[in-house]
């Protein structure tokens, strides 16, 4: 009974430290997260309705100049280097970001990407020869070709590995360290371990908005949707921690053979101690 | 049984293992405080084993020992990940069953006559085991440990005249680089775990030769009271060391966050100081002091140092007559108050040092040194009470 006490004292002095430390401790430093806006609801609100058909049109004499849409057959007519060396940045392909993108963010990111993206040197230009209803229809077509069950991993290529390496998946950033930093100020980070390194309430936030947990980053607001960001966080997640099923599966196998363990020197203790006692 | 009777005649085992085993008593009337040392003994095995599979994977170069850490151990190996949960996990566990071992000590008096011997291998033991979590720390090479390590040391330039060119021939270099990974590599790897294992064997030594303390810190007749270490205190020992089993292996598979910062996933960048450093759970209450006195900085360093250094002096601080805890309710008092402050000054190690914080640490650090004040006035107290005969026999 005695020997019980002491353990609650320990387990309670323990239990404390844990809390104080690991949850107290980290919490008041590192403070309270904004929560993430999917809405996006600083962006002006449109309520017009888009033609894909038209959107095919003005998307092909707009856009192709510097984008591709590789699910429609329709290639940039700017390749790769050409593309860097204007804009130290390799455009994105299209194809799939009209689904990963809300709706609502890449209006107004077409019509002023630098205001929408939070990013004052952010590389695309304003098209100002568009009106709204012009760019409601771009936007429609692109959500008509979009595949709507994309994984996570499309997701991180097809808005994160032009300017990030994942260097443990073998994922080279698709524009060279040269431009990227003559564009962004330096070589962005790489992603293989962030899934680790940062918890998922960073993650979410920080891609969400990064001007809100790092002020003054170079790295834009993407405006991906609620379900683009959650499939890219599990994503980094599992690739930063691949071992995670295993870990777990072995974990109990472990804790069963201790368990064992513990029976069988206790049966012992108690027959040696039989004669002790006595 | 051949085989045995061939040993016996050339290494007299029987007779070893007799004189060690069976024939060393201890205590009937201890309880399971008393099975740390071994459980110590066990943990360490754990780290050296799991340390030693590392070592294989490992590469010393500060452009090679990320990866070789995060990918090559963590993802390439089979089952790699084990030994470095293991070994992340076992270096933070030891201290806590550390200050335990060492918490069991102050509460019976396990330090006094005539066990100095003991306490002071001990203590020895404590800043080896220190000096090891540190120089590992460094070896993933993340941000934590990059910058643990570079404010650490930076500690030293306040040593008086050599403190500049100090800090250089520690580092091997002006900051943190490479000279010092493979310094702090090899002292991790080789020369300490060397030093902690003579210093094991010491301080076992010692026990042996004046015997364990026990709760009511009663010499006792080993003939009539004791039990034998094999197999009776083993039995036991083997009984918690399972359960210790159970509880490390739920950290290692289940709740590992707390020895693998997440920061430390962030590969070593100069250019980049972290928002913020700490060290680990276990340094918390001395960086602690150390900040503590924040109104001046050589005060706090002076301070941090005597924190490290006071608790080896805690015999000749404690003279008292009535060696254990339980039979003195002064010392009671100001023991579980020194525990607390330690828990305390743990926690706020790592809040940001401002505000109300900065003013508990200072009071907590007081505290801290309070207790070694209040020793031998404590001392004092009993032993005047004792020669009035105002105590019991019971001592």
């Amino acid at each position: 009974m005695k020997e019980f006490k002491i353990l609650l004292i320990i387990a309670i002095l323990v239990i404390a430290g844990y809390y104080g430390i690991d949850i107290y401790a980290h919490h008041e430093m590192y403070g309270n997260l904004p929560k993430p806006d999917f809405h996006y609801l600083d962006l002006k609100d449109v309520n017009i309705k888009g033609d894909p058909v038209k959107g095919k049109e003005l998307f092909q004499s707009n856009c192709q100049s510097c984008h591709s849409l590789k699910a429609e057959g329709l290639n940039a007519m700017m390749d790769a280097e050409t593309a860097q060396n204007a804009f130290n940045v390799v455009p994105p392909d299209l194809s799939n970001l009209g689904a990963m993108l809300a709706p609502h963010f890449l209006f107004n990111f077409i019509k002023n990407p630098q205001n929408a993206t939070k990013n004052p040197k952010f590389a695309m230009p304003p098209m100002a020869q568009l009106t709204d209803q012009h760019i409601a229809d771009i936007v429609a077509y692109l959500q008509s070709v979009a595949r709507k069950n994309f994984t996570g991993k499309d997701v991180l290529t097809d808005a994160c590995t032009r300017c990030h390496s994942v260097k443990y998946q073998k994922i080279k950033a698709f524009t060279d360290e040269k431009h990227l930093k003559n564009y962004l100020g330096k070589v962005p980070p790489d992603l293989s371990l962030k899934g680790r390194s940062k918890d998922r309430e960073y993650l979410e936030t920080f891609i969400n908005n990064p001007q809100s947990v790092l002020p003054g980053t170079s790295m834009p607001r993407l405006g991906l949707t609620e379900e683009a960001t959650n499939k890219v966080i599990s994503y980094l997640e599992e690739i930063a921690d691949p071992h995670k099923q295993q870990r777990n599966k072995v974990g109990i196998w472990a804790l069963i053979y201790a368990f064992i363990g513990v029976v069988l020197t206790y049966a012992w203790k108690k027959k040696i101690w039989k004669t002790v006692d006595k | 049984m051949r085989f045995i009777d061939w040993l016996d005649e050339r290494f007299a085992i029987r007779q070893v293992f007799k004189l060690s085993m069976v024939d060393y008593k201890v205590p009937k009337n201890i309880n399971f405080l008393w099975s740390f040392g071994m459980l110590l003994v066990f943990n360490f095995a754990i780290l050296f084993i799991s340390g030693l599979f590392l070592l294989m994977y490992y590469k010393p170069d500060a452009n090679l020992a990320f990866d070789s850490v995060n990918k090559t151990i963590m993802m390439d190996v089979s089952y790699g990940w084990i030994f470095r949960h293991v070994h992340a996990v076992g270096a933070s566990i030891i201290f806590l069953l550390m200050y335990i071992h060492i918490a069991r000590g102050i509460y019976y008096g396990s330090y006094k006559k005539p066990r100095e011997g003991v306490w002071l291998t001990g203590y020895i033991l404590f800043i080896l085991f220190s000096a090891t979590a540190f120089t590992g720390y460094l070896l993933p090479w993340g941000q934590m440990s990059y910058w643990a390590a570079q404010t650490i040391t930076t500690l030293f330039e306040k040593v008086p005249f050599i403190g500049e060119d100090l800090v250089i021939w520690i580092r091997g270099d002006y900051a943190i680089a490479d000279a010092t990974l493979t310094r702090f590599f090899a002292l991790h790897v080789v020369f300490l775990p060397v030093l902690i294992i003579i210093t094991i064997a010491i301080h076992l030594f010692a026990v042996r030769v004046v015997g364990s303390n026990n709760e009511d810190g009663k010499k006792i007749d080993k003939q009539k009271e004791g039990i034998p270490f094999w197999p009776v205190f083993m039995s036991k020992e083997f009984f918690v060391m399972s359960i210790f089993l159970l509880f490390f292996l739920y950290l290692v598979f289940f709740k590992f966050d707390f020895a693998m910062d997440r920061v430390n996933f962030e590969p070593a960048n100069p250019m980049q100081t972290p928002k913020h450093i700490y060290p680990e759970w276990y340094f918390l209450a001395y960086y602690e002091v150390l900040r503590g006195f924040f109104f001046s900085q050589n005060l706090g360093l002076i301070a941090f140092l005597l924190s490290m250094i006071l608790i080896a002096f805690l015999p000749w601080l404690d003279k008292s007559p009535i060696v254990s805890g339980k039979h003195r309710p002064l010392f009671q008092i100001a023991f579980w108050v020194f525990v607390i402050d330690f828990l305390i000054l743990t926690i706020l190690g790592k809040l940001p040092p401002s505000g109300v914080y900065a003013w508990i640490g200072l009071f907590a650090s007081l505290i801290f040194f309070g207790f070694f004040i209040s020793l031998p006035i404590i001392s004092k107290i009993e032993s005047k009470q004792l020669r009035k005969g105002e105590t019991d026999e019971r001592v």
